[in-house]
């Protein structure tokens, strides 16, 4: 990881040299400005609050399909601190390289990174116009430190990186098309980022077009399923508080672990619609054994034309069964060398954040 | 903050964003130290998921002909990008920049894909390159 850690900032500072000249060339007057609070996030005092729109049986209507891409990332950079919004000058710069990677000839192709950019979806915009990161909660933008069981875990977990890829099971479980997991699901990536809400009476299904899972989400009050009872993406139950659908998701098997979370893992998801074009996520992520505390997420999500599409991502797994075949054609290669066959690339790990 | 305190994070937050899971690692499969270019003919397009694959004839010097699957991006995005199955139609003469298999089978990760009157795909198209990019004019 560090190897793979300290190549890439090698590479992104060179890019980002680059960035500066375009910038330069672009804006040559361009001085660095305050922070700007973002315009969309929060509507004038005195504006009437946007009318959130009903179903025909009353309740908040968040039905549609809903695009939540945007570069902003995850965890802020730790170099702003509790800075909350880009100045207009950072955010001009990034959305302009985001725009490059998606329209321009392909960058160089760096290992461990899978397909050029352009064949990708991951969006050009900064989250909210300004947004720093996606983590609005604490304060630092950042996933909170691991507890200490959390990190005796991580230390005992095995490193994907010696992995051989003797067989399938040593790839995760995205690649192998079991599930793309929560909260990565809801999370921005590099495609896919979109999903649909589905309502009935006492009902609300999610569907997630990353691997096109469909959460059934009872709002009828019952009681969560006893906790022997457990599965890949959890088991979710809702409700209404005002206008905001309130998802809980528990009872996960902790055979997707996201970021060495635990089948203790507690999702509290807030879906709240701000009128016809902005519904959006606020996902809470508590895991006590992993996380010293609680984070929040707080992602914008607009309308999409258009359904979503079906992801089968086993239709044609090629890639699963090229890659197994590399393997091996390497073991055999060492074989008639006379070497051990060496571990696999430090950068072949991607598959898992 | 100065200026190069900006551009460091700039450059920190653009690895972050690089960081982004993708599906199948790339250094599993294919080479980075292992560029090709190959013009050829194609043959058909394999619209599936996760992957689409082009089936490319590539005529060799001696005149024979060596079949290449190129490996693309997943059909969500290329719809959403404007690519449709008409664009690529079987007979069209193509060049792909890419990266060949670690094992040296004829398989490619394609880098880039250029069409005949020149133009790289995905080139010079405003937003997302789809009819409708909902963040077009955010």
């Amino acid at each position: 990881m560090r190897i793979r850690v300290s190549g890439l900032v090698a590479t992104t500072l060179a890019v980002t040299l680059g960035l500066v000249a375009t910038t330069r060339a672009q804006a040559p007057a361009a001085a660095p400005k305050a922070a700007i609070a973002p315009t969309s996030a929060a509507a004038p005092k005195d504006a009437p609050a946007p009318k959130t729109p009903r179903t025909p049986w009353g309740d908040p209507d968040l039905q549609g399909t809903w695009d939540y891409r945007t570069i902003t990332p995850l965890e802020r950079a730790r170099e702003f601190g509790t800075r909350e919004f880009y100045t207009e000058e950072e955010k001009k710069a990034l959305e302009t390289r985001a725009g490059r990677r998606m329209d321009g000839p392909p960058e160089e192709i760096r290992p461990g990174l899978t397909h050029a950019q352009y064949w990708t979806d991951p969006g050009r915009f900064i989250s909210d116009g300004y947004r720093t990161s996606l983590i609005v909660d604490p304060p630092d933008g950042r996933i909170p430190a691991l507890t200490g069981e959390g990190k005796a875990r991580q230390a005992r977990a095995p490193n994907r990186n010696n992995a051989v890829n003797a067989s399938w099971l040593d790839r995760g479980n995205q690649e192998r098309c079991i599930t793309y997991g929560l909260p990565s699901a809801s999370l921005p990536t590099l495609y896919n980022n979109n999903i649909q809400i589905v309502q009935a009476p006492g009902y609300a299904v999610i569907v997630h077009e990353m691997i096109h899972e469909a959460r059934v989400v009872p709002l009828d009050g019952r009681s969560k399923l006893d906790e022997h009872v457990q599965a890949w993406i959890g088991d979710s139950r809702g409700r209404w508080e005002g206008d905001t659908l309130v998802v809980e998701t528990t009872n996960f098997n902790g055979k997707n672990n996201y970021r060495g979370s635990t089948t203790g893992l507690h999702l509290t998801e807030r879906y709240t619609r701000l009128g016809e074009g902005r519904l959006e996520l606020r996902l809470t992520v508590s895991d006590p054994s992993t996380w010293e505390k609680p984070w929040t997420v707080l992602l914008p999500m607009r309308p999409t034309e258009g359904e979503l599409i079906e992801y089968a991502c086993h239709e044609a797994n090629l890639s699963m069964f090229n890659l197994l075949e590399v393997a091996r054609d390497a073991e055999k290669a060492a074989a008639a060398s006379g070497k051990a066959p060496g571990a696999a690339d430090p950068a072949d790990d991607k598959q898992e954040r | 903050m100065n200026r190069s305190r900006v551009l460091l994070a700039i450059a920190i937050v653009a690895i972050s964003v690089s960081s982004l899971r993708a599906h199948h690692s790339f250094a599993a499969e294919f080479d980075a130290n292992k560029p090709i270019t190959l013009k050829g003919t194609v043959v058909k397009m394999d619209w599936v998921n996760p992957h689409s694959w082009i089936h490319l004839d590539v005529k060799n010097p001696d005149g024979t002909v060596t079949r290449w699957m190129i490996e693309g991006g997943t059909p969500n995005t290329l719809i959403r990008r404007g690519f449709t199955k008409n664009s690529l139609l079987p007979g069209t003469e193509i060049t792909i920049e890419g990266y060949q298999a670690k094992n040296g089978a004829n398989r490619a990760n394609g880098a880039d894909l250029i069409l005949p009157d020149g133009k790289r795909l995905f080139m010079g198209s405003s937003g997302t390159g789809a009819p409708k990019d909902p963040e077009a004019g955010k």
